[in-house]
């Protein structure tokens, strides 16, 4: 494009302090040859979503085991940002990640981390294609321990625990929690699989969390005598669809 | 240091069992009256035979095992000194001995009919003797023998625990991380490291000074501190601890890491571990909790391997003497450990090994 470079922004999430050290003063020496500035750092992953809302970065520098949240999970969140970053992420040694990284052409910097390496990887951030969220679904095969949602330039988490039910309503799904609604953009079937242990499905369009049954009932509008849910502090009783009708047995 | 190292033995040899350890007699006592239901049944013509026979059995035996039991006691110092061989056929030989002097001294209750070869009545006397002491001696050392590859056992999982990669590869990262800013605490940080690996590398042994196994401790609570800052702190409390307390080696540390790599963190946070030592009259008690996180379901496979093999040294060591419990909150996790207050003999312990359990 222009022959003047901008400086490369980088954003570094790290949990320990020694780590995110380290990180800057490898960032500080490449700097001689590669033009970058240091927007920002975050210990965990709600502090960098939360800091990188605000100041957009080029580059996130991510470690994958921290506490809370991991890397890849963060990663999958941060890609709901208006311009995603290019990931890299940092390990000491993920066998399986590191694995599914090199399919995937994404760039990992292994703990301790070398000054060369980081300074291929910076150079290649600048032409790189920001992953998709497909292929970070693909390398994290734990479930998510948040969702998350883009509102008005923020990203929210919400804990999975937090969440009654989800119900699809045309191209949104409406996730609910004790407070309040929110609504996401993702397939309820994928949600359906990604959270087994935790949802069970009890219509075509809505999965309720199995922890967050009080009970079940007879009744329903419109002629409709099939069962019912009720919620955990939700006076809405939820529709039990005729397919789904044997989880009643299943739960009392 | 040099204390550590003349307590320390390139391998367990065989030893006489602790004849002075509740544990050791009540196996005793089980496994003789074990023996005795064996003959009782035998010889047993019918139900109401059998039980006649057993509680003759017992009452004729009881009294020269117990006897037994009291003389080993007290004859336990001067078979240790012996040496493993001939200490087992010096309890052989006491034991028959005894044996036979109960035997004589129980008259008519013992014999019956009197008009049986008296010689042939000393031959069977003195060889049940020693073949049930020495059944007795075989158990215990083939259990002991069983037991002490768990003391291998426990250098090998911290040797194992010191290059997990999460360990290793995060510490030294961290230490690049401060040596060009703080120098010296990256120093201290490797040096520590240093100890770390070689007490791990060290030759098997049993029994540490309590405050070498603190110190220790101590050291691998700096070097993950290093990495986790304010998030890790520990709340030391070590009350009426003598200076002369032995504890099995790599006890306490193994407590911390689980601490820190299970509870401490996974917490963002970040949490304190309460560590608390205590000698209570005879004993010594230990004590390790941490917080933990609420969600995070099921303990670790680890942890339970680090956990069991603890339990078997304890197990080795002391027998029934120490106790071992682990306490499991919602949001805790908390191990205690009571074991018999053992001090260092500053002049017995060069000898053999066997000295190592003498109190």
């Amino acid at each position: 494009m222009t022959t003047i470079e901008l400086a490369l922004r980088v954003f570094i999430v790290d949990d320990e302090t020694p780590a995110r050290n380290r990180l800057r003063e490898l960032l500080d020496d490449c700097n001689e040859q590669l033009p970058l500035v240091v927007v920002g750092e975050a210990a965990n992953g709600q502090e960098a979503l939360d800091k990188l809302a605000e100041t957009p970065a080029d580059v996130v520098l991510l470690d994958i085991r921290m506490p809370q949240m991991d890397g890849i999970e963060l990663a999958r969140h941060l890609c709901k940002l208006l311009r995603p970053p290019v990931f890299i992420f940092t390990t000491a040694y993920d066998a399986y990640a590191i694995k599914a990284f090199e399919l995937h052409a994404i760039d990992y910097l292994l703990k301790p981390i070398r000054l060369g390496r980081l300074f291929d990887a910076l150079s290649r951030a600048r032409n790189a294609v920001p992953v998709q969220t497909e292929v970070l679904r693909e390398l994290l095969p734990e479930a998510r321990k948040h969702l998350s949602i883009h509102e008005r330039g923020k990203i929210h988490l919400i804990p999975i625990e937090a969440v009654l039910f989800m119900r699809a309503e045309l191209k949104y799904i409406t996730v609910r929690t004790a407070e309040r609604e929110y609504l996401i953009e993702e397939s309820l079937t994928a949600l359906e699989k990604e959270f087994a242990t935790r949802f069970v499905r009890i219509h075509r369009n809505c999965l309720v969390a199995k922890d967050a049954i009080v009970g079940f009932e007879r009744g329903g509008e419109e002629g409709e005598s099939g069962w019912q849910v009720r919620l955990k502090g939700l006076d809405e009783r939820m529709a039990i669809s005729r397919r789904q009708q044997y989880i009643v047995k299943e739960f009392s | 240091m040099n204390e550590a190292r003349s307590i320390k033995q390139n391998s367990l040899p065989d030893a006489l069992p602790n004849f002075r350890n509740l544990g050791v007699t009540l196996r005793i006592l089980l496994l003789s009256n074990a023996i005795a239901l064996l003959v009782a049944v035998i010889k047993a013509r019918g139900w109401q035979d059998f039980l006649l026979q057993m509680l003759q059995i017992i009452a004729l035996l009881t009294p020269i095992t117990l006897s037994s039991l009291l003389l080993l006691g007290l004859l336990q110092p001067w078979l240790y000194r012996l040496g493993y061989g001939r200490g087992v056929l010096a309890a052989n030989v006491s034991v028959s001995g005894l044996a036979l002097f109960v035997y004589y001294l129980g008259g008519e209750l013992y014999q019956p009919d009197l008009d049986g070869a008296a010689y042939f009545d000393v031959l069977r006397c003195v060889s049940l003797s020693v073949a049930m002491c020495s059944l007795l001696l075989m158990y215990f050392r083939l259990r002991a023998r069983g037991l002490s590859l768990s003391l291998e056992d426990a250098h090998l999982q911290v040797l194992r625990a010191r290059i997990r990669p999460h360990f290793l590869f995060n510490t030294i990262n961290a230490v690049l991380g401060i040596v060009r800013a703080e120098p010296k605490r990256a120093e201290t940080a490797l040096e520590d490291m240093a100890d770390l690996f070689r007490m791990a590398m060290a030759e098997a042994q049993d029994l540490v000074l309590v405050q070498q196994e603190i110190q220790l401790s101590q050291q691998y609570i700096a070097l993950e501190q290093l990495r986790m800052g304010d998030r890790l702190s520990v709340d030391w409390q070590v009350l009426d601890m003598p200076d002369d307390a032995l504890i099995p080696v790599l006890l306490l540390q193994p407590l911390l890491e689980n601490a820190v790599y299970h509870g401490i963190e996974s917490l963002i946070e970040g949490g304190c571990i309460q560590v608390m030592l205590r000698r209570n009259g005879g004993t010594l008690q230990i004590r390790v909790g941490n917080p933990c996180p609420t969600a995070g379901g099921e303990p670790h496979l680890g942890n339970k391997i680090a956990l069991k093999n603890i339990r078997e040294r304890l197990s080795l060591l002391f027998d029934a003497e120490a106790s071992y419990q682990v306490i499991r909150g919602a949001d805790y996790y908390r191990v205690e450990i009571t074991l018999p207050y053992v001090k260092e003999k500053r002049h017995d312990h060069n000898r053999t090994g066997f000295a190592r359990l003498h109190r």
